[in-house]
């Protein structure tokens, strides 16, 4: 056996150039290939981790705004509430007020109606009076109710003071006699010199029928009147009653 | 009958002869190299089968650097990955009608463990100079220095022999039965022949490594190797 030197530099050198060529046109493109994979798969790795703390950071930030979203919704409800509390509040007064409103207005309806069903009442009891008196005085004797109304009238006369007796039936005056039921002719002249007397002299007396008066004579001047019937008389019966019922 | 460890010169190109091996040696050159070309034309960052492996086994390589030699593989890859993919490649050759690996003459084996020699020293200088290269032959301590200088020599030669030795036995024995036996019958030894191409090739490229690492380990001066590593 022996080693052909030639053949063994010559393989030497063959086996060096491909040592060179391989890694020129093999190992060095495929690690380079490697490398640029590792790097991008890494670059790629690091955006994913930068996005995905963005997103961390996007996620907590819409937490914190879903947090607020709650503050503010707390807020908005307790705001409401208030609101709701005020306005009831308020209602609560404005129907109080408009209570208390409508219940003087009550008590004034009610005490003015009241007032008018006791006048109505007073008017209906005195009309029943006036009834009543004139169904009485209907039974009584005529001439003996007038003989009493002339009476009273010649003695309210009488009671007058002079200068108002005077004045009364001044020159040119004329006294209005008035009674319930019409006078006989006999009955005026009777009448009519029995108040002249009374007055001291001779005035001009007419003669008026009032069935209003229910009984009674009164005597009307321009200046005078005398109110001598059942009609004055519950007239005032009636005031002194409906001043006596007031509070 | 010519010896089986001779080296038959087809023709001469000058002084130099141009045996069968050699011959052999430049078609499996051009083919790789046209092959890496090939593959390595059109790469992109989403691989294709292909791509895929190729770059899984240029991975798989820097792995095994990685995990024997525990440095980075950059700067030995071409080295260690070319002559593992070239040994593979040449023993498989044998599978080709009428070709002899060149793996099976003593001059291709002796030119690679020659190479393995020189690149343990080269690499050895490289990572920590002439002295520290040379400090490495007096660990653990310089009574060792004649015979780890006897070792690096003997160690070469040891691949040197191994290679030959199984590759050459292999194709002896296969030429054998088939002179004697006939069509068919070397097809199992063909195929342990295989089995153990791919074995030497692994081993010769592990062993490279190992001695490579010797000379550029840490273990024996870690100040200057790291530098140069970092500098890497």
């Amino acid at each position: 056996m022996t080693i052909d030197w030639w053949t063994l530099g010559l393989q030497t050198v063959n086996v060096m150039l491909l040592v060179w060529l391989l890694g020129r046109f093999f190992w060095r493109p495929v690690s380079a290939m490697i490398e640029q994979r590792r790097v991008t798969a890494q670059q790629i790795l690091t955006d994913a981790e930068g996005k995905r703390n963005q997103a961390s950071a996007a996620l907590a930030e819409i937490e914190q705004t879903r947090a607020g979203f709650v503050k503010e919704r707390e807020a908005i409800l307790a705001a409401a509430h208030e609101a709701a509390e005020r306005a009831k509040a308020a209602s609560i007064e404005d129907a109080a007020s408009k209570a208390n409103s409508l219940e003087a207005a009550a008590k004034l309806a009610i005490e003015k109606e009241k007032i008018d069903a006791e006048k109505a009442w007073a008017d209906r009891a005195s009309q029943l009076a006036v009834e009543i008196a004139g169904r009485l005085i209907e039974r009584l004797d005529g001439d003996a109710v007038r003989t009493a109304f002339l009476e009273w009238l010649l003695k309210e006369i009488r009671a007058l003071p002079e200068a108002v007796r005077h004045a009364a039936i001044g020159k040119g005056v004329t006294l209005k006699a008035v009674t319930a039921t019409p006078l006989t002719t006999a009955n005026q002249e009777h009448y009519r010199t029995q108040i002249g007397e009374a007055f001291g002299a001779s005035p001009e007396i007419s003669f008026k029928t009032d069935p209003n008066l229910i009984a009674g004579l009164e005597l009307h001047g321009s200046h005078l009147i005398v109110s001598n019937s059942w009609r004055a008389d519950l007239a005032k019966i009636l005031e002194d009653v409906t001043h006596d019922s007031r509070p | 009958m010519n010896s089986p460890l001779d080296s038959i010169a087809l023709f001469h190109f000058g002084p130099i002869p141009i045996t069968a091996g050699v011959i052999a040696t430049w078609v499996i050159m051009a083919i790789l190299i046209i092959g890496a070309i090939l593959v390595t034309r059109h790469m992109t960052l989403i691989p294709s089968s292909c791509q895929a492996a190729i770059e899984l086994m240029v991975d798989t390589i820097d792995g095994q650097i990685r995990d024997t030699m525990q440095v980075s593989p950059a700067p030995y890859r071409s080295f260690i990955g070319t002559l593992f993919v070239f040994i593979f490649v040449a023993n498989w050759s044998s599978l080709a009608p009428g070709v002899e690996p060149p793996t099976a003459n003593l001059e291709t084996d002796a030119a690679l463990a020659l190479l393995v020699f020189i690149a343990v020293i080269s690499f050895g200088v490289r990572a920590s100079g002439v002295r520290g290269y040379l400090a490495t032959f007096a660990y653990p301590n310089p009574v060792m220095i004649p015979l780890n200088f006897i070792e690096s020599l003997t160690r070469t030669f040891s691949m040197l022999v191994r290679l030959f030795g199984n590759v050459m036995s292999g194709v002896l024995v296969i030429s054998i039965v088939l002179s004697l036996a006939g069509f068919l019958v070397p097809i199992p030894l063909m195929a342990l022949d295989l089995l153990t191409g791919a074995v030497q090739a692994y081993i010769f490229a592990v062993l490279a490594m190992v001695f490579i690492a010797g000379a550029v380990s840490e273990d024996i001066h870690p100040a200057k190797t790291g530098n140069k590593r970092n500098s890497s």
